[in-house]
């Protein structure tokens, strides 16, 4: 049964997906049927996915995935359907699987046109999403990824916003260069390795770091970097993003948000670190650097946004700049706490769009200008936005806080320089100083997100049409719930996810900082004395 | 000794929070929320003055100063070396802070059920404010930096909501908005100064953030956790030299958090949200804007006086910072003709009093006077607000006047207050006042010797000010001319009051637009025919009735008993709560100075001149170069820190086991100047404003030096426009859209770009693969741009 867990957890919506599909093909069959067969599909795949769980805790210690399947797939080019999770992966399995439901609910009403078609693209998606995290061989992980893809632009395309045609195109090309990118990457190892297996190539290059040159590798972590950061995405790739943000349905922007951002973050952990150590410690100022700047970028452009929408979408840029410098940082807490910030941020944000398209929803605007004063005759959605923003915005006891703390903290205590090179010269990085630039994204946050509350919840109600706003009704406050209580626990208890990830990430780290015994910039550290 | 009496203190007005939201608002009985929100913080502040004055609750004020009351309850973040507690302890300092926070917390909250009696939030008003406590006890009993961090954000919060608490006014939402994001900048440095404290410690063999030394025992197993005071407080103290500051030393971790200190006690620079945020009812401004939030800054600062008596220039700086707000915010004071922005301005000022004695190291006379302060400024601020409640939410002193007759107990109690704050002898403001100036004159603290002298020249002045200004406004509002009944009418904004009366609901101060510093009319100006309009609809308060048919609705009347009782209260409290801490030189000995003598084991002495001189020059020079090297590898036999840390038991202090009779005469006289530069002030007030009450104040300084105006044209706007117009429209859709729109139309030009690459084996292979892959990715975006065309057909 064990082994079998997450191949029943990918085929589990796809099955759902099919299911849908017969469905419509009945005599009988409803619009709102769809919606019944699609929950029923996630939310068994999310009590499906809470077995996960149930492995120790220390998941991943000593190198052991867990819930492993590995089986030959296409003998020729030694391609394996090799599954299995790590304390780094299941967590995003789990968001995932919980995020899907959330979302598919939020869909109850919103969706009115080719039903069917939505929640299979919902489900196909879920499978893909699933399939990514758990792949163990690179060939796989690139069909998911690509998968994820798909269906994600149809759901922009067809049920998206007004410049939906736009959007879908320019997320398809700018995700596609890049995993087009990736591909030849993957290839590339394969013609160094004879396998697409992860766990080979890995042991492979555990037996020999010199297995690639330096410029092939220096070549392949950037195919794959390259893939990742527009997935993340990393400053300056990230204009796809407010576009596809802001025009996808309110399912499909807390997917992208909280789910396929993850992706870039969760490729960049386990291939760029894992496989190429010595060019992810050459790369970090760079990676540093643009996080840095993307944290303050996408605040500043958050703050000027007239679209509450867009407004979030901006936002994640600044968040996902974290998620980053934290990893950047290859220090326990930087990683943990990235690790962290990434479920943090797919909850927060999450939470976020979902409420904006209840409002958009009702008003069928997303301008903020349309808006003021809601918190009158939405006095409960009022104060679920103002509870949510302010775990988006790192409030300590809520989860943001946790992550952000641990991003920064790991940053500030990973050994005063990043040193690298332009040609001959050498230059450092003080990170006290990226830290400090860092720290003030927290500030910004703080202006953006009150302004907008301010703008859209309070002061006298303007608009006529404001006045007589519902408020949330059943469905709209359960969906949201989860949420909600996840924000407390992760803010005030965050033992039992760190814990699970621990030795995982440890794992990562040790490949990245291999040989180094006082962290990894102590050369940096002693030219400095 | 572990406690759960101490979560009792913490989470009891949590609980009340909870219960108010969840079942306040459905039962909207005003009874039943007062009851449940008073007996909440009631709860918490028996257990507070059982925990600390009781052998059975611990005696944390009265015990053995080297054992606090810790209560563990769980790890809240471990991960590696870093470990941060949930836990409480409870030791001298945070004893006094919790039992002063709770027992004025509960006279506030007394005072607020009469005050917003009718209001419509009422329930959510009172979770607000039970919140707050639960948020201010954490900040104040946390045992950890970062628990505390906690509690400082989660009361910026709580004044960000009470603030915020008329949520259709804009200047409120304006204000809240302000004093969020202010206090955010502050936060910035209590973070980096959080990570800076792990940084040495660590680097010192004991990495912690922990207030306290924690035992196996304590924590629930594991290791134990060794103080990160303790630790600083062992190493060298480092030199005075302003490079220090950048050195990623103590000094910097000091410098650090006391940017948090002047975001959250409103200091240079960072003060103007807190006179915005008079737009909060009352009894908020009375309970967070003066006598508990503002003064959490103080609070770190003395907890975390190991670091900063080891950092002589941080030292400096923040004297230089608290006297320097103390002026200028009395300054701005004796200019406002809104009560609540003199207080507001008093305030600041009364807390830079506060870091002037912390920065010349008098950090027991800083509590001293946060302690007197919460009496007298609650007393002053709950005063304010009986008067606006009995001028039917009138809040411009030249639209007051001869308000004495009216409201006698009022009057009597904020007399008092006036004279507190004043420094008229005997009162507790005189006392802790009198403490600071003597210790800012006396001082020998590294770098502030010389300076200590102009310091207390400073000191002086603004004690000046301070009754010039007080004595003003209780002449505006309690003595001359009946001016409410001239000014009456006419105003919109009474206007606006009549119609929310008639409309039965109960505006309260800055809920109309009426409040705040802009005078709707000139005072005398013409006004309407007066008593005819807004005759009072439905009456919230049920004594209105008959006074209100004799005299029309602006007859002022005394508050009702709710409101009058915690005044007196306060007012008792404002006479005696400085005879604990009454110093040496003026009892003589007949009475014990028992807060010094309380606090003293507990907080750490600053360096006096001599003391850090010895590794000054090794300490520089680490400094300058590699701040790369802990502080601790430099143990220097040359001296000893001055610090008696957190664990070590004090004897009786220095001060009164040696009284030098020279040291006490000198002190008795820099007394009687204080008592005459307090009686100087208050004669020059009444003779100013008793002839002349609505003299004229210049404009600079009624425009309060134009610093909200500078603030904005030099930070807010630019940013603003940078953003959107640098920012986003040229670079984010011009520059990048642009060049990824541009290549979405030319791959041809791609391609010539890649010729310019170096030849070479692989970088050719990637140019190859690049060219493919953007020839695919056009093929599918072409393939796929027509499937979606045809879906959306």
């Amino acid at each position: 049964m064990q082994q079998y867990l997450l191949t029943i957890l990918i085929l589990l919506p796809a099955v759902g997906a099919l299911a849908v599909g017969l469905h419509g093909s009945a005599p009988y069959a409803r619009a709102q049927h769809y919606r019944w067969i699609a929950l029923g599909f996630s939310a068994l795949t999310f009590a499906v996915s809470l077995l996960l769980l149930g492995a120790p805790v220390g998941l991943g210690a000593g190198g052991t995935f867990h819930f492993v399947q590995d089986l030959p797939w296409v003998e020729s080019v030694g391609a394996h359907y090799h599954l299995g999770v790590d304390g780094i992966s299941l967590w995003l399995v789990l968001l995932t699987t919980l995020l899907v439901p959330v979302s598919i609910l939020s869909s109850w009403t919103a969706i009115e046109k080719r039903e069917l078609a939505f929640y299979a693209s919902m489900l196909v998606m879920e499978s893909a999403m699933i399939g990514v995290f758990v792949s163990l061989d690179l060939l796989l992980f690139y069909l998911f990824f690509e998968a994820s893809l798909v269906p994600m632009f149809f759901l922009i395309g067809v049920w998206g916003g007004d410049r939906k045609l736009y959007a879908a195109i320019k997320f398809f090309i700018y995700t596609a260069v890049g995993s087009l990118l990736m591909l030849a990457g993957i290839i590339a190892l394969w013609y160094a390795f004879g396998t697409f297996d992860y766990a080979q190539i890995l042991a492979a290059l555990q037996a020999d770091p010199h297995r690639l040159t330096a410029e092939w590798a220096f070549w392949l972590f950037l195919a794959f970097a390259f893939a990742f950061s527009i997935k993340i995405p990393l400053f300056p790739l990230h204009t796809w993003l407010p576009d596809a943000h802001t025009e996808a349905p309110t399912a499909g922007s807390v997917i992208l948000a909280g789910v396929l951002l993850k992706m870039g973050t969760y490729g960049l952990l386990r291939f760029n670190f894992a496989l190429f150590p010595e060019q992810a410690r050459n790369f970090a100022p760079l990676f540093v650097v643009l996080a840095v700047i993307g944290i303050i970028y996408g605040a500043l452009v958050a703050m000027v946004q007239p679209d509450v929408k867009r407004l979030v979408a901006y936002s994640s840029v600044s968040h996902m700049g974290f998620v980053v410098l934290g990893m950047f940082s290859f220090t326990e807490w930087g990683m943990q706490g990235a690790l962290y910030q990434m479920l943090n941020h797919g909850v927060s944000t999450g939470a976020l769009f979902l409420l904006v398209g209840m409002i958009y929803e009702r008003r069928h605007t997303r301008q903020i200008a349309d808006f003021g004063g809601l918190s009158k005759p939405m006095p409960l959605f009022a104060t679920l936005f103002v509870f949510t923003a302010l775990s988006s915005v790192g409030l300590p006891l809520l989860n943001g806080f946790v992550g952000e703390f641990l991003i920064m903290f790991g940053t500030w205590n990973t050994g005063f320089v990043y040193l690298f090179w332009v040609g001959e010269r050498a230059f450092h990085l003080n990170t006290w100083v990226v830290t400090m630039l860092a720290a003030t994204g927290v500030i910004w946050a703080a202006v953006y997100m009150l302004w907008m509350l301010q703008r859209v919840l309070f002061g006298r109600v303007t608009n006529e049409k404001n006045r007589r706003l519902a408020d949330l009704n059943w469905r709209e406050i359960g969906l949201l719930l989860p949420l909600l209580a996840l924000m407390v626990f992760m803010g005030a208890y965050p033992r039992p996810f760190l814990e699970r990830s621990r030795a995982s990430i440890e794992q990562v780290r040790a490949r990245v900082v291999a040989g180094e015994t006082q962290g990894v910039f102590s050369a940096a550290a002693q030219e400095s004395k | 000794m572990t406690n759960h009496l101490l979560s009792i203190v913490v989470f009891a007005p949590l609980a009340g929070a909870l219960i108010n939201w969840l079942v306040g608002r459905r039962t909207r009985n005003e009874t039943l929320i007062g009851f449940v929100a008073c007996g909440a913080v009631a709860v918490s502040a028996l257990a507070a003055f059982t925990i600390a004055f009781t052998g059975w609750g611990g005696a944390a004020l009265t015990g053995d100063a080297a054992t606090p009351v810790m209560s563990h309850l769980w790890t809240w973040i471990q991960v590696g070396s870093f470990r941060a507690d949930f836990g409480f302890a409870m030791d001298r300092l945070s004893g006094i802070y919790a039992c002063f926070v709770t027992f004025v917390g509960l006279l506030i909250h007394v005072f607020a059920t009469g005050y917003m009696h009718g209001d419509k939030g009422f329930y959510r008003f009172f979770a607000y404010l039970n919140l707050f406590m639960f948020m201010m006890l954490t900040l104040v009993l946390a045992d950890n930096l970062l628990l505390m961090f906690v509690g400082w954000e989660g009361v910026g919060l709580c004044s960000y909501l009470l603030i915020g608490y008329y949520t259709d006014r804009k200047e409120a939402g304006d204000a809240a908005k302000k004093a969020f994001v202010v206090n955010r900048i502050g936060d910035w440095g209590v973070v980096l100064g959080i990570m800076l404290v792990f940084f040495l410690t660590s680097h010192a063999g004991a990495p912690s953030i922990s207030f306290f030394d924690k035992t196996a025992a304590t924590v629930g197993g594991g290791d134990g956790v060794k103080s990160a005071l303790a630790t600083i407080g062992a190493m060298p103290i480092e030199a005075f030299g302003w490079q220090m500051i950048f050195a990623g030393g103590i000094t910097s971790a000091a410098v650090l958090l006391f940017i948090g200190a002047t975001g959250k006690s409103a200091q240079i620079p960072l003060y103007v949200w807190l006179p915005d945020a008079m737009a909060g009812p009352t009894p908020v401004s009375a309970l967070i804007h003066a006598a508990t939030m503002v003064t959490a800054g103080v609070y770190m600062v003395v907890r975390c006086s190991a670091i900063f008596s080891h950092a002589p220039t941080a030292l400096f700086i923040v004297a230089i910072i608290g006297a320097a707000t103390a002026i200028f915010a009395a300054s701005v004071g004796i200019a406002q003709n809104d009560i609540k922005k003199v207080l507001a301005y008093s305030t600041v000022s009364q807390l830079g009093y506060m870091f002037l004695a912390c920065g010349v190291g008098a950090f027991v006379a800083a509590i001293f006077h946060v302690m007197t302060h919460a009496f007298f400024k609650a007393l002053l601020f709950l005063g304010s607000g009986s008067v606006i409640h009995g001028m039917h939410h009138e809040q411009d002193m030249r639209r007051m006047g001869g308000l004495r007759k009216y409201m006698p107990v009022t009057f009597a109690a904020m007399t008092v207050g006036w004279l507190a704050i004043s420094g008229f002898p005997l009162l507790s403001g005189f006392f802790s006042k009198d403490e600071i100036l003597w210790k800012t004159w006396s001082t020998e603290s590294v770098g502030t010797a010389g300076v200590g002298k102009f310091l207390w020249v400073v000191g002086i002045v603004t004690a000046v000010i301070t009754a010039i200004y007080m004595t003003r406004l209780m002449v505006m509002t309690f003595w001359g001319g009946e001016r409410f009944r001239e000014t009456r009418a006419g105003g919109e904004a009474d206007e606006a009051h009549a119609h929310a009366y008639d409309a039965g609901t109960k505006p309260h101060d800055a809920s109309l637009p009426s409040a705040g510093d802009r005078p709707r009319h000139e005072p005398g100006g013409s006004v309407g025919a007066p008593g005819h309009d807004a005759a009072a609809g439905p009456h919230a308060l049920e004594d209105e009735d008959e006074e209100e048919e004799h005299h029309g609705p602006v007859e002022p009347r005394e508050s009702p008993s709710t409101m009058t009782v915690p005044l007196v209260v306060l007012a008792f409290l404002s006479v005696v709560g400085g005879w604990v801490g009454i110093p040496y030189a003026l009892s003589g000995g007949a009475v014990p100075n028992y807060f010094e003598r309380t606090l003293e084991p507990v907080v750490a002495r600053a360096p006096e001149a001599g003391a850090a001189n010895a590794q000054g020059e090794s300490a520089l020079q680490r400094g300058a170069g590699a701040s790369a090297q802990p502080p601790a590898a430099h143990g220097n036999e040359g001296a000893v820190p001055q610090s008696v840390g957190e664990g070590e038991a004090g004897g009786v202090p220095a001060s009164e086991h040696a009284p030098d009779p020279a040291e006490i005469s000198r002190e008795r006289l820099f007394t009687i100047i204080s008592v005459v530069v307090a009686l100087v002030g208050i004669g020059v007030g009444w003779l100013w404003f008793q002839r002349k009450p609505l003299y004229e104040m210049p404009r600079l300084l009624e425009n309060k030096y134009y610093v909200d105006e500078i603030y904005d044209a030099a930070l807010v706007e630019p940013i603003k426009t940078g953003s959107r117009e640098g920012l986003w429209r040229f670079f984010d859709v011009g520059v990048i859209d642009g060049i990824v729109n541009g290549m979405g139309r030319g791959m041809r030009e791609i391609g010539s770009l890649l010729r310019f690459l170096q030849p070479g084996f692989v970088r050719s292979y990637a140019a190859i693969i690049l060219i493919g892959a953007l020839a695919v990715v056009g093929y599918f975006a072409y393939f796929a741009y027509n499937a979606v065309l045809v879906i959306n057909r």
